[in-house]
């Protein structure tokens, strides 16, 4: 289990090298989406970059306007989280605020990558685990990356 | 007497979009999603907008037991630049104008 708890304005988080592993391997994953060519009717892009206006005329004048922004802000956070995990083994960090930021937007993003991949709804989030269920594997990891990011955040709010 | 001539105050061109109703603003809307923490939500609503906890909470469990929550309004530059940090931030929001 990972190890976290405050010092002063930083959060200290350590994980074993099999959390950072895994991390690391989603966070490739993660990049490798938000760098690919992908066809924007791609659900998961899709829930990453929502629409913001319903009328077609108004949105696209609202991408024009945002440009890449989003995209650049989403690749930043996922650099400062693959800084502090470093290249291998087990991850001992001090986050700063502005990281400790940038890993829960990145936690976030791949939770709902993720999660979109797998369609959830308010049943399959709250299933049991299953070994037999062929989405367990994928299921778990959403739900331990929720508690790494809902543990985050109760020691930042503490 | 003399009148003196004025002439008439040239009148910019006004799209009928700026015109539609000026006291109306556009509001920001964050729908529910089966995926988002409700404390990452709090979380947000509070840092971006500024809420104390208790409006944060309230807009959160809005979104999370009504579907949807207009969580900030304006002019449509603010609707928008809320909009995207939202969408920075990964919650699933829109924009509509007020009717």
């Amino acid at each position: 289990m990972p190890e976290l708890d405050k010092q002063g304005d930083s959060l200290h988080l350590q994980l074993d090298e099999q959390e950072a592993g895994i991390l690391r391997e989603l966070l490739k994953e993660m990049r490798m989406l938000l760098e690919a060519d992908i066809p924007p009717s791609d659900e998961v892009l899709q829930r990453l970059f929502p629409r913001a206006h319903q009328d077609d005329g108004e949105e696209k004048a609202y991408r024009e306007l945002v440009g890449d922004e989003l995209r650049t802000v989403k690749l930043e956070a996922v650099r400062v989280v693959q800084e502090a995990l470093g290249p291998r083994g087990s991850a001992d960090m001090s986050l700063s605020p502005d990281a400790a930021e940038s890993w829960l937007r990145s936690l976030n993003d791949i939770r709902l990558a993720i999660g979109t991949r797998l369609e959830v709804d308010d049943e399959k989030m709250g299933r049991e685990y299953d070994p037999n269920d062929p989405e367990a594997p994928a299921l778990a990891i959403l739900h331990w990356l929720g508690w790494l990011q809902g543990s985050m955040l109760e020691e930042l709010s503490a | 007497m003399t009148q003196t001539t004025i002439a008439p105050e040239r009148i910019d061109e006004v799209s009928s979009e700026d015109v539609a109703d000026p006291d109306k603003p556009w509001l920001v809307i964050v729908w529910n999603d089966p995926i988002n923490l409700m404390s990452y939500v709090t979380w947000v609503f509070q840092k971006l907008f500024g809420y104390p906890l208790a409006k944060a909470t309230k807009l959160m469990l809005e979104v999370h037991h009504e579907g949807r929550s207009v969580v900030s309004s304006g002019p449509r530059e603010k609707a928008e630049l809320d909009c995207y940090r939202l969408h920075a931030h990964g919650l699933w929001a829109t924009i509509t104008r007020s009717d």
